[in-house]
């Protein structure tokens, strides 16, 4: 017995992670975050994201290592507009690192760089899932991507001034990059424009606007809540006239009733990732993008 | 980072504490589900009052409901002869209730899953202390009246405390939890020849506990479910292992809980 405790007792001691020193530790409470902050931040930064790119954002289950990384981070960056309300605040208060507590520098709200949109008049629980700052997967317009770098720059000049300049470079090829791919993925949406389509969850409402698409309906009868039979019987009556050209369908919804809707009425099913990491060819912040257009318009 | 962990296992080893002498009794009693019946009627009063009541009175209702489900338990005891399959259905009632109330909810899914297995290792003290206080007169009181208490008396006193017990653990820890920490330490303590049974379930208990939580923390996974996970495997061995203490009549194995 007195083995085994000293055995504990040496497993306990052994978790205190080694700090590697220099690199600035930032925290992204998402993979897009970890993967654009690693753009700009180069070889200055040592990123680590906390959820995984193929799980619901929204219901994030916080493991030990969360703790861990928070804890020992310079900057913690955030997708804001409640995205992270379900999982992040108990985190914050379990890490009890007070640079990253928001209002600190070491906090980075992106959702306070872009414009929101569907921000309700009144909320109620009874409308879902509702988050009251508006739709917060503002970063799936791509256009919204380059003010979200900016704010990173920005950020990471301030908490690293030293570094200022090589963040501004970094920054600058980033943009340059992204110009060039933002110009190509217009051209290759330009066909799609006012195609209606469904979408399982509210998820790419900012990426169908950028894109002039039109959203002709969800199969979540309200934001958050599960598909009843009822709400697709009235989906179903709605598009019967004129189907809609895709069901949109994120990686970690069930898709049976989307699936069942895009058989019953003949529309193409497309299954697209949300985040870095939700389907294996989304490797990066680049390649999310150019996967979402690729599966729209293959 | 040894203190988040030593918030985590306090908590476990205050949960354990109450919860293993409670689980002696239901193991006698022969009513082991009544835990997941009354947990998750908990549970369905949380669940109530953040769908309508937009989370007021939180502890009120879920008690309220936790107690109800408890008198329907003692009630039954009476006048049903499968008594299993009556508790059995009650927790299926909880849990399919649960699910159709927080469908309808804001967070509604998030919320499902901290009340069947939360994170314990995001606890915040002051949930760990008030817990704490309240165990310790609840203790207080079975051990002044439980012995003395016969008849109604005694079951009243049992099912209430009972059902304060469950609802507070309920909130902090998730229904699972709270089963795994009721039932398999004692059911393991209840096969052990030597020492009084509910000291053998605290040592066993707070060993697990330790145990699950270094291994939740070192290999990164969710620390409820490892809790669960490791109490439910630690216990389900030594039963298959362990000839039972009690008589071989009593000892029938009994089919484990359907969990979906």
């Amino acid at each position: 017995m007195r083995r085994i405790c000293a055995a504990l007792i040496v497993c306990c001691a052994l978790t205190v992670d080694p700090v590697s020193a220099g690199a600035l530790r930032v925290v992204a409470a998402y993979p897009y975050i970890g993967s654009l902050v690693e753009k700009i931040g180069g070889t200055n930064v040592q990123v680590s994201s906390l959820a995984r790119g193929d799980h619901n954002p929204h219901v994030i289950v916080p493991l030990p290592s969360f703790i861990a990384k928070v804890r020992g981070a310079d900057l913690l960056v955030i997708n804001g507009a409640q995205l992270e309300i379900g999982w992040l605040p108990p985190l914050l208060r379990q890490a009890n690192n007070p640079a990253v507590q928001p209002g600190e520098r070491g906090f980075l709200d992106l959702s306070r760089s872009v414009t929101l949109i569907e921000v309700p008049a009144a909320v109620s629980r009874e409308l879902g899932d509702v988050h009251p700052e508006g739709n917060p997967h503002h970063y799936l317009d791509p256009e919204n991507i380059l003010l979200l770098a900016g704010a990173i720059r920005d950020r990471l000049s301030e908490i690293d001034p030293d570094a200022a300049a090589y963040y501004q470079e970094n920054h600058q090829k980033f943009i340059e990059l992204w110009r060039a791919r933002l110009l190509e993925w217009s051209e290759k949406m330009a066909p799609l424009r006012n195609a209606r389509v469904i979408e399982y969850h509210k998820s790419f409402d900012y990426f169908l606007r950028r894109y002039g698409l039109v959203l002709a309906g969800t199969v979540e009868p309200l934001p958050g809540i599960p598909p009843t039979s009822k709400h697709i019987e009235r989906l179903e009556a709605l598009l019967k006239g004129q189907p809609a050209r895709y069901v949109l369908q994120d990686v970690y919804n069930p898709d049976d009733a989307s699936r069942h809707l895009a058989e019953k009425l003949g529309m193409a099913l497309r299954f697209l990732p949300h985040d870095v990491g939700a389907v294996r060819e989304a490797g990066d912040i680049v390649s999310l993008f150019d996967e979402i257009v690729g599966r729209m318009t293959r | 980072m040894s203190d988040i962990l030593w918030t985590a296992f306090l908590l476990s080893l205050v949960l354990l504490g109450i919860h293993s002498f409670f689980g002696i009794e239901i193991i006698r009693r022969g009513i082991i589900f009544t835990d997941l019946a009354i947990g998750q009627m908990a549970a369905m009063g949380a669940a109530v009052s953040i769908l309508l009541l937009d989370g007021e009175y939180l502890d009120v209702v879920s008690l309220a409901f936790a107690l109800g489900g408890g008198a329907i338990v003692a009630v039954a005891a009476r006048r049903t002869d499968s008594h299993e399959a009556f508790i059995g259905l009650l927790y299926a009632f909880g849990f399919s209730g649960v699910f159709i109330l927080l469908s309808k909810s804001y967070h509604g899914m998030e919320m499902f899953q901290k009340l069947t297995a939360s994170d314990i290792l995001f606890t915040p003290m002051s949930d760990l202390l008030k817990a704490a206080l309240v165990y310790a007169v609840l203790g207080g009181v079975l051990l002044l009246f439980y012995r003395r208490a016969r008849g109604l008396a005694r079951e009243a006193l049992f099912f209430v405390t009972f059902a304060i017990t469950v609802t507070i653990a309920v909130r902090i820890a998730g229904v699972l939890v709270v089963f795994a920490l009721l039932v398999a330490p004692a059911m393991t303590a209840l096969r052990i020849r030597r020492g009084i049974p509910i000291v053998n379930a605290w040592i066993i208990g707070t060993a697990v506990n330790l145990l699950s939580i270094l291994l939740s923390y070192n290999l990164d996974l969710p620390t409820g479910y490892t809790l669960v996970f490791s109490h439910a495997v630690l216990a389900l061995a030594v039963a298959l292992i362990v000839p039972a203490r009690n008589s071989p009549a009593r000892a029938e194995p009994r089919p484990a809980p359907d969990h979906p």
